[in-house]
């Protein structure tokens, strides 16, 4: 499954990015901590519905949600 | 051979309060060579010696992204090269080992020598973290100090590894980032990923918790900052305030500071005979220095705003709450501060964009930042809408000027929107530089690191851009002094020497012969031949001499266009909007009996003033930030141009169809 079919406050843990997904995107995640074996949780949409707030590992992201479908993820 | 310490780690690592902890006020700003991205460099004694200390851009890993990410490798490869002996300090937080130890260990097996701050290890002691400083520097092979540079707990233990044996390293192995593959590059990162995951398991032991204390608080406090009604509620309140103090709480600081200096000239100008020399302080340099001093005020409340905001967390979720709103136009939701402060004036808006990390996106928001409607164009907009909007002009019943005014605004915000969409087709565009963003936990401001923070801008303005402002206020102000026409002035001086000895005195008199005098010495200046020389090129947007010399002036300072006018039309300077020159305009007829401006003229110029960078401390700002001429010269040119065929385009609309 991907991070965009995950309900809140579900833990999961990252497997991989799905193709699709570009080089820059890749790395800047992966910079952030988004990367393969880590825990995520999607805490809350925005007001705009967009980014998403997210815990991974022991910090919170603001992702775009253009990205989630490319998450691959699994349950924790 | 100099000495240097590098700090490099990722943003919200507290990698500037351990610098300025490190440097105190003993530090300067700088740009890396041929970019706008800001170089922070200071001074501090180890023993043996003094060490020069660098603020590196924030780093997320070894694969760099955006330019300020690439500024901080090449700076490194760059010191490798030169001789210079170096240690790179990598500041890591200590409750986010996992992530922030990644480039250190990167660095270290790119063979550059590496030292480790963990910060903020009292905010660690509070999430039940512990953490063993040996394992850890085993496990990675350098020097670490657990050290709290808010606290300035540990500090002693860091300059430990600041001493002379540490820096001495052999730089001849290291990797120059600047030549390194792409391929090597993700070798070298997924190596340091794994070395930060091992040495971050050995040595770190996790609370048995799920979520550390700090981050649980951030989530509760995120679902009502970030909640779908009240969040933006809440934003907009935070913003309200933001606008007022820029506006409400500078204002009496800078009026009380122009009326300061205004009567330093007007006591220096009673003891100073007439003439150059008194013209020169009075009406050159006192102006000068008020023009640069009286933005102070703004910037330091919008600096204290903004350093509140982001060192709380609070500003990275108000930029993501507006980053949607932003996306179609290629803006995000970093932009929304710049602009907002650039309605109070450009120039703190220009220099809030630092805050923006990647170089394109900064300089996109630069350039924008000057459409919003900044409080020098309300005396510009006041006078024109109430000379020339009729009082009868009601839409739904509302007060036509107030609806004018109110439209102006709008106006800037769809220009500067309308530009952003253009220039997505450029080369500054990028798709978005920052898909996603850390919400760093929230945290309670240090008043000290405030100040220092409000202090270092202020002093970046006032050293920087406020030599510049100086001396070009200097020059506007010879070119509308000289050259004076003796032959001219003589009989209207005569005509003022005898009013002031004559008994009884008439003050009224003597207002009207110094407008008199002022209007003529500027008619025969270099600014005011230029305007008549330029009339021809204003012509087909409605505007005469007068109005063309006012705009020339007005590079000054947008408000400056209202008091030259008042000049030109011999007020003595005592006119403001709400009384002789609104009449004077309105009546101002042309030699043939006709009017000589009407509402076409208003819309040209309030459309040109909208537009057109009519600001010589903006584009002095603008080059100081982007460190390049280039920038604001042709923001410069574009935007006159822009303003020049639009205003042409309502002023021949206006005529067709209201007359």
């Amino acid at each position: 499954m991907t991070l965009d079919t995950v309900p809140l406050d579900i833990p999961v843990r990252v497997l991989g990015y799905a193709a699709g997904l570009g080089a820059f995107e890749k790395e800047r995640l992966a910079g952030l901590g988004l990367r393969p074996g880590v825990s995520v949780v999607k805490i809350l949409k925005t007001p705009l519905r967009d980014p998403i707030e997210c815990l991974v590992g022991s910090q919170l992201l603001a992702i775009e949600a253009r990205l989630l479908p490319h998450i691959r993820v699994e349950a924790a | 051979m100099k000495r240097v310490v590098a700090l490099a780690g990722r943003p919200n690592t507290g990698k500037t309060t351990l610098f300025n902890a490190l440097t105190g006020l003993r530090h300067r700003a700088a740009n890396y060579a041929g970019c706008t991205v800001e170089k922070a460099i200071g001074t501090m004694q180890a023993s043996g010696g003094e060490v020069e200390v660098v603020d590196l851009p924030g780093t997320f890993s070894m694969l760099p992204q955006t330019e300020d990410e690439q500024v901080a490798f090449r700076f490194l490869s760059e010191c490798a090269g030169s001789g210079d002996d170096l240690l790179v300090l990598c500041v890591a937080e200590a409750s986010n080992l996992d992530n922030d130890l990644v480039l250190p260990a990167g660095l270290k097996a790119a063979g550059y020598p590496v030292a480790l701050a963990v910060n903020m290890i009292d905010e660690s002691r509070l999430n039940g973290i512990k953490l063993d400083a040996a394992e850890l520097s085993g496990r990675l092979g350098m020097p670490v100090a657990l050290v709290s540079a808010r606290t300035r707990e540990g500090l002693e233990k860091l300059d430990a590894l600041l001493t002379p044996p540490a820096l001495r390293a052999d730089l001849s192995e290291a990797m120059d980032f600047r030549r390194a593959t792409k391929k090597r590059l993700h070798e070298l990162q997924d190596e340091a990923v794994e070395t930060a995951r091992t040495a971050s398991a050995a040595s770190v032991t996790w609370p048995h918790r799920s979520v550390l204390p700090t981050v649980a608080r951030a989530i509760r406090i995120d679902r009502v900052l970030l909640h779908p009604v009240a969040g933006p509620v809440i934003l907009a309140v935070t913003m309200f305030l933001l606008f007022q103090a820029l506006f409400v709480g500078a204002r009496p600081v800078m009026d009380f500071l122009a009326a300061m200096l205004g009567s330093v000239a007007v006591r220096l100008r009673a003891h100073l005979p007439e003439g150059a020399v008194a013209s020169l302080l009075c009406d050159g340099a006192i102006p000068g220095i008020s023009a640069v001093v009286v933005f102070v005020p703004q910037i330091a409340i919008l600096f204290l705003m903004i350093g509140f905001l982001e060192q709380s967390g609070y500003l990275p979720r108000a930029g993501a709450m507006v980053d949607r709103a932003l996306r179609p136009f290629g803006l995000d939701g970093r932009v929304f501060i710049p602009f907002l402060s650039g309605f109070a004036c450009a120039i703190p808006g220009v220099m809030a964009a630092r805050t923006i990390h990647s170089e394109k996106r900064r300089i996109v928001t630069i350039l924008l930042t000057p459409l919003m409607t900044c409080s020098a164009r309300i005396p510009v907009y006041t006078l024109l809408i109430t000379a020339f909007v009729p009082l009868s002009f009601r839409p739904l019943g509302f007060n036509g000027q107030g609806v004018v005014m109110a439209g102006m605004y709008v106006f800037g915000i769809v220009m500067a929107l309308l530009l952003a969409l253009a220039l997505k087709f450029t080369s500054l565009h990028e798709l978005h530089p920052a898909p996603a963003t850390v919400l760093p936990p929230y945290r309670v401001p240090s008043a000290r690191e405030l100040a220092r923070y409000v202090w270092a801008r202020c002093w970046h303005f006032l050293s920087r851009a406020g030599q510049v402002i100086f001396t070009l206020s200097l020059v506007l102000w010879a070119l509308a002094a000289f050259p004076r026409d003796a032959a001219r002035l003589a009989p209207i001086e005569a005509e003022l020497a005898a009013a002031r000895t004559s008994a009884p005195s008439d003050p009224g008199l003597e207002r009207a012969l110094r407008g008199r005098l002022a209007a003529a010495r500027i008619e025969g200046s270099v600014l005011g031949r230029t305007g008549r020389l330029i009339e021809p090129v204003f012509e087909p947007l409605g505007w005469d001499w007068r109005v063309s010399i006012a705009s020339l002036s007005a590079l000054a300072a947008r408000e400056v266009f209202v008091g030259t006018l008042g000049t030109i039309y011999a007020l003595g300077g005592e006119s403001n909007a709400s009384d002789g020159l609104v009449v004077a305009l309105q009546d101002a007829k042309n030699a043939d009996g006709t009017k000589r401006y009407g509402l076409a003229t208003a819309v040209s110029l309030l459309i040109f003033f909208a537009i057109a960078l009519q600001c010589m401390s903006t584009i002095v700002t603008v080059r100081r930030e982007t460190n390049s001429w280039k920038i604001p010269a042709l923001q410069f040119a574009f935007l006159f141009g822009l303003a020049y065929a639009l205003s042409f385009a309502g002023y021949r609309l206006t005529l067709a169809f209201l007359g």
